[in-house]
Order: C-alpha cells, then sequence, then structure tokens
C-alpha cells in the first residue's frame, strides 16, 4: 500500500504527463494521423512503433493524437460541468424557497432521463464536433454537482458567519462570491477530477459506438476500428491494446487522484497521527 | 444628537415563526427604547426571545417570518425600508456581535481580511489601506501581534481572540449602535472580565443592546435593564432598581436562582410559545398569582421612577 503521497503524486504525474503528450503530438508524433504511412495492417517495427491499420495509419501516431480528444472531452466537460453545477447550486442553496424549488424540480425530471442514451440520442440527431460534444456532456453530467453543491450551500447560507457578513451591510453576490464559494472549492476540485475520469471514459465509448467526430481521432474510434477492420480476428493486440491501455491509465490515475485529495481535504478520512 | 434622545424605539414588535405545529410566538408586543450612547441589557433566559429581538431589529430572520410593528431608527421605521437602505444601515450604522465566536467567522478567510472587509464596504478604503486599518482594530481590541494575527485563520484564535475579533468587526465602521449577543459566552471567569472591561472601553458613547443571560454582567455594563421571559418585556428599569428592588415575581425568582443568593430555582419551565398561557405568561409557575392573572394579560405598569413591570400586582 503506497503511501498518501505518493498515491497523490504518482497520479498527478501521470495526469500531468498525459497533458504534455497531448500538447505536444505534433512534435511527438512520427507520422500525420490520416495518412497513409506504409502497408496496410503491419505489425510494430522500427519505423512503425505499433505498427499499421487497415487503412496504413501510423498507430502510435494516432495513439498520440488520440491524447487531446480523450484531454478535450474531458477536462472541458468537467469545466462545463463543474462551473454550471456551482454557479446554479450556490444561488439555489442560498436562496433556497421558489428559486431552490424551482431548480430542483426541473433536476429531478432531467434526472430521470438516463445520462448516456440521452447523450446517444442528442450526438445522433445534432452531430456535433468534439468540443459541442463536451459542452452537451458537461451540461447533462452537471446536474448532479448540482444537488450536491446545493446542498452544502443550503448549511453555509445559515451559518453563523454569512448572518454576520448580511449584519455588516453585504449583498447577496457578494457573500455568495467571497463567502460561500470558498467554502465549497475543496468539493469542486475533487468533484472536477471525478467528472473528468467519467467524461473521458464516456467520450470513449461514444468514439466506440461510432458517434465520434470523424474529423478527429480518438481511442474509442480507434478501439472500435480494430474490432470491426479485423483487429480482434487477426489477434493483432498492437491495435487494439494500446488505446484501451491508455484509458485504464488515465483513467485510473484520475480515480486515484480524486481519492487522494478528497482524503486530504475531509477530515474524516484522515488517520489520526501524532 | 442630544444623550438621553431615543436612537431606538421598538413598538409593539411581534415575531412569529410559522412552523408544522403552529406559528411560534417569539416575540409578543415588545415596546423598548434605547436612548443615544446608553446601554441596555437585555436579560432572560434561553428561548425568551432575546436573539430574535436582536436579529429584528437588523432584519436578519428567516423570509417566512411574520414581523408587525415598528422599529424606529433615527425616526425611520426599519421593517418598511428597502432592501438596499437596509445594508447600508448595517454595519454602517447598527452593527451586531453575534453569540457564537465560534462559527461567526469564515474558516477560510484570514480574520484581518473580513475586518477588511467590512471596511471596505462601508469606509470605501481598498486594498492596504483597509488592512492597516484591520490592523488598527485589532490592536484596539487588544490582540497581541495584530499585524501578523491579521493574517492567521480562525482556527488559530482561542476563544477569548475570536470574540475580541468579532468585537473588532463590529466596530470597523464606528456604528452609533451596536447590538451584543452574549459576547461573554462560554469564556472563563478571567477571559470574560477582560472581555466586559473592553466592551465598556470602546463602546463609551455608544448606544448598546447587551444580550444577555448574566446578571453578574448585565449589572457591570448597563444602565438600565430589561427582563424578558416568554417573548415579553415584564419589567424594565435603571439597573440598581430591578436589582435591588425587583417588581416582578420572575424577576425575584431569577435573582433568588442566583449561587450568592441561595440557588433556588423557579419551579416548572418556560411555557409553549406556540399556545402561551392566555392570562400572564409566568402565572403557571408564579408563587402569588391570582385568579384573574390566568385571564387578564397584564400590561407594564410604573412601579417606580423609569421602573416598570408587567404585573397585576400593580395594578
Amino acid at each position: 500500500m503506497p503511501g498518501r503521497n505518493t498515491a497523490l503524486y504518482l497520479s498527478l504525474g501521470v495526469v500531468l504527463a498525459y497533458c504534455a503528450v497531448a500538447l505536444s503530438a505534433p512534435v511527438i508524433a512520427p507520422f500525420d494521423p490520416f495518412v497513409i504511412s506504409g502497408p496496410p495492417l503491419a505489425p510494430p517495427d522500427a519505423t512503425h512503433l505499433l505498427g499499421t491499420n487497415d487503412l496504413s495509419q501510423d498507430i502510435f501516431s494516432r495513439l498520440i493524437w488520440g491524447t487531446r480528444a480523450t484531454m478535450v472531452l474531458g477536462f472541458l466537460g468537467a469545466v462545463v460541468s463543474v462551473v454550471m453545477g456551482t454557479a446554479v447550486g450556490i444561488v439555489a442553496g442560498y436562496y433556497g424557497g421558489r428559486v431552490d424549488e424551482a431548480v430542483m424540480r426541473f433536476l429531478d425530471v432531467m434526472m430521470t432521463i438516463p445520462f448516456f442514451p440521452l447523450l446517444l440520442v442528442l450526438t445522433i440527431f445534432f452531430r456535433p464536433g468534439i468540443y459541442v460534444t463536451a459542452v452537451i456532456m458537461g451540461l447533462l453530467g452537471g446536474l448532479g454537482s448540482v444537488r450536491i453543491i446545493r446542498s452544502q450551500v443550503l448549511s453555509l447560507a445559515v451559518a453563523d458567519f454569512v448572518v454576520g457578513t448580511k449584519a455588516l451591510g453585504a449583498r447577496d453576490g457578494y457573500i455568495m462570491a467571497r463567502h460561500i464559494l470558498p467554502n465549497v472549492l475543496p468539493l469542486v476540485g475533487v468533484k472536477f477530477v471525478t467528472s473528468a475520469q467519467h467524461f473521458m471514459l464516456v467520450g470513449i465509448g461514444l468514439g466506440f459506438l461510432g458517434m465520434g467526430d470523424p474529423n478527429v481521432v480518438d481511442w474509442g474510434q480507434m478501439i472500435e476500428r480494430a474490432s470491426k477492420n479485423g483487429g480482434i480476428v487477426l489477434g493483432l493486440w498492437w491495435w487494439l491494446i494500446p488505446p484501451g491501455l491508455a484509458v485504464t491509465v488515465i483513467s485510473l490515475a484520475l480515480a486515484w487522484f480524486a481519492y487522494a485529495c478528497e482524503e486530504r481535504i475531509n477530515p474524516r478520512f484522515q488517520v489520526m497521527r501524532v | 444628537m442630544r444623550m438621553d434622545d431615543p436612537l431606538l424605539c421598538v413598538r409593539g414588535l411581534k415575531v412569529g415563526f410559522p412552523t408544522a405545529d403552529g406559528v411560534v410566538k417569539a416575540s409578543n408586543i415588545v415596546d423598548l427604547t434605547i436612548r443615544a450612547g446608553e446601554t441596555l441589557a437585555l436579560l432572560g433566559e434561553t428561548g425568551s426571545g432575546k436573539t430574535v429581538l436582536g436579529m429584528a431589529i437588523l432584519r436578519l430572520l428567516q423570509p417566512n417570518t411574520r414581523i408587525e410593528g415598528e422599529i424606529l431608527y433615527r425616526g425611520r421605521d426599519l421593517l418598511s425600508l428597502p432592501q438596499e437602505e437596509m445594508q447600508k444601515v448595517r454595519g454602517r450604522e447598527i452593527a451586531v456581535v453575534l453569540q457564537n465566536s465560534g462559527t461567526s467567522l469564515n474558516p477560510v478567510l484570514r480574520v484581518g481580511d473580513q475586518i477588511a472587509e467590512a471596511i471596505t464596504l462601508h469606509r470605501g478604503l481598498k486594498g492596504a489601506e483597509a488592512e492597516a486599518a484591520a490592523v488598527e482594530l485589532l490592536d484596539q481590541v487588544r490582540i497581541t501581534d495584530p499585524a501578523r494575527m491579521a493574517r492567521e485563520y480562525p482556527h488559530r484564535f482561542s476563544g477569548g481572540m475570536r470574540e475580541r475579533a468579532l468585537i473588532a468587526l463590529a466596530l470597523a465602521c464606528n456604528p452609533s449602535f451596536l447590538i451584543a449577543d452574549e459576547p461573554t459566552r462560554g469564556l472563563d471567569a478571567v477571559t470574560k472580565r477582560e472581555i466586559l472591561n473592553l466592551f465598556s472601553e470602546v463602546n463609551r458613547g455608544r448606544s448598546v443592546l447587551f444580550i444577555t443571560h448574566d446578571i453578574e454582567a448585565a449589572a457591570s455594563l448597563a444602565a438600565r435593564v430589561a427582563v424578558m421571559y416568554a417573548g415579553e418585556i415584564i419589567e424594565i428599569g435603571p439597573v440598581d432598581a430591578v436589582l435591588s428592588s425587583p417588581a416582578h415575581p420572575y424577576t425575584r425568582g431569577l435573582l433568588e436562582s442566583l449561587p450568592a443568593k441561595g440557588m433556588r430555582p423557579i419551579p416548572g419551565s418556560a411555557p409553549s410559545l406556540i399556545a402561551p398561557p392566555p392570562g400572564c405568561r409566568f402565572f403557571p409557575r408564579c408563587s402569588c398569582g391570582a385568579g384573574r392573572c390566568e385571564i387578564e394579560h397584564p400590561g407594564l405598569v410604573e412601579v417606580g421612577p423609569g421602573h416598570y413591570a408587567r404585573c397585576m400586582l400593580y395594578d
């Protein structure tokens, strides 16, 4: 069992490494991921580190470029989800009453609709690009965050220090921004990391189901291609395994990072150390 | 404004909290006048409506609260003031020291920043200027090494220091009227004495509503005292008169329950505020209650110069 800090730094290191790869994809990738770079279905060798696919595209280059799509889907989705969840959650929890009632009943309705099928329908219908997909995921996935943030804010809104700040003559907007927000930020941070992990997996699921953006390379679409066009039948592991492994590692790293953060933030999870 | 002019007038204040079991009548026809520069102690046991009165003056009760009556501050009715105007009164004109010092400071903001924000809100000072003013205030409430402590978070402050920080926060804009809600609660005897001394020192010339259940603290700070029971003021008058010759049986009982005076408790417990006794609210516990106390609600009767009691004995 690695120590608390080991888990934190290791997982953070993995996430940062993925970000670095995504940013420097044009430099690292030996080939353009869309061009014909050699014979089709070639096994790994010195030029094609992970061989080529049925369209003669370099798999290693596609893997590198695919990092970008995954990062965009995960982090853009998480930003949208967390910003929306925090803003709406704080307003609903702070004002309470009718505002809160309206928001919560709307959420109840929205949350009866299963997330992934709804997302599938929307992508089939609108055929959005990767950025729009990320925003849609963020908005749908952020509904849960609204509830979590709102429930925290409900108790903060009647906290003595909030009453005290009102007694100083502060306006509601000021209190929400300066007194409520910093108190929910740790929660928002953890929610951001878990959302990013969730949206990456969902994005890859969409790609695998053929709903990916055809203009970008993503790991879901790679796995889909490998499974449909002979990768599995012919046992070409270098086509199928690398994208799957890449997803697993980033997903585990983010989950680990979120747990490590949560442990630090929530004193109840901490072992007494004298 | 001259001394002795009324600064704050509460007239016929009724406060009710709607609940599933009925309306909790937390305050029933409270009439109160606080003169410029005077300290009035509001004495009463837990649940008698002291804090409710304080919060009603600042209009900080829950939005669904039913409030009737008038609260005149410098002749303006605070209860009918628009929200914007009320925000200018809060902190600037009327400030409050809340009763739970442990939770009344935001745990994630530095103490100095919290005091500076009051200064920024009303005095228009920004950044370093506001910060310097905050340090000065902390110094004024006798926090040692104020410059360093201003940069600390509230959890680093002891109970007494938090109370001082809260006083500094309330005094940030030099308000004309201060509501202090049990500022000595939970403090040991020595710290309590220090806070009370500090209190009388920083509030010279200021009108103060000093909410407490500590009779000695009330006697040491206030010129007049009002005793509350079950949402009503049952006795009000000069401290000496009320404490040396209490007129209302409840006040007498309260004084006799002090350790120094025999520690005799008042039998029974405070009535439900959802369905209070129809006549005198103290009747069920009163030792000298007569038949009409049960049905007739007594008014305040003058029993001495400036000394009133809500009791049939003097009617």
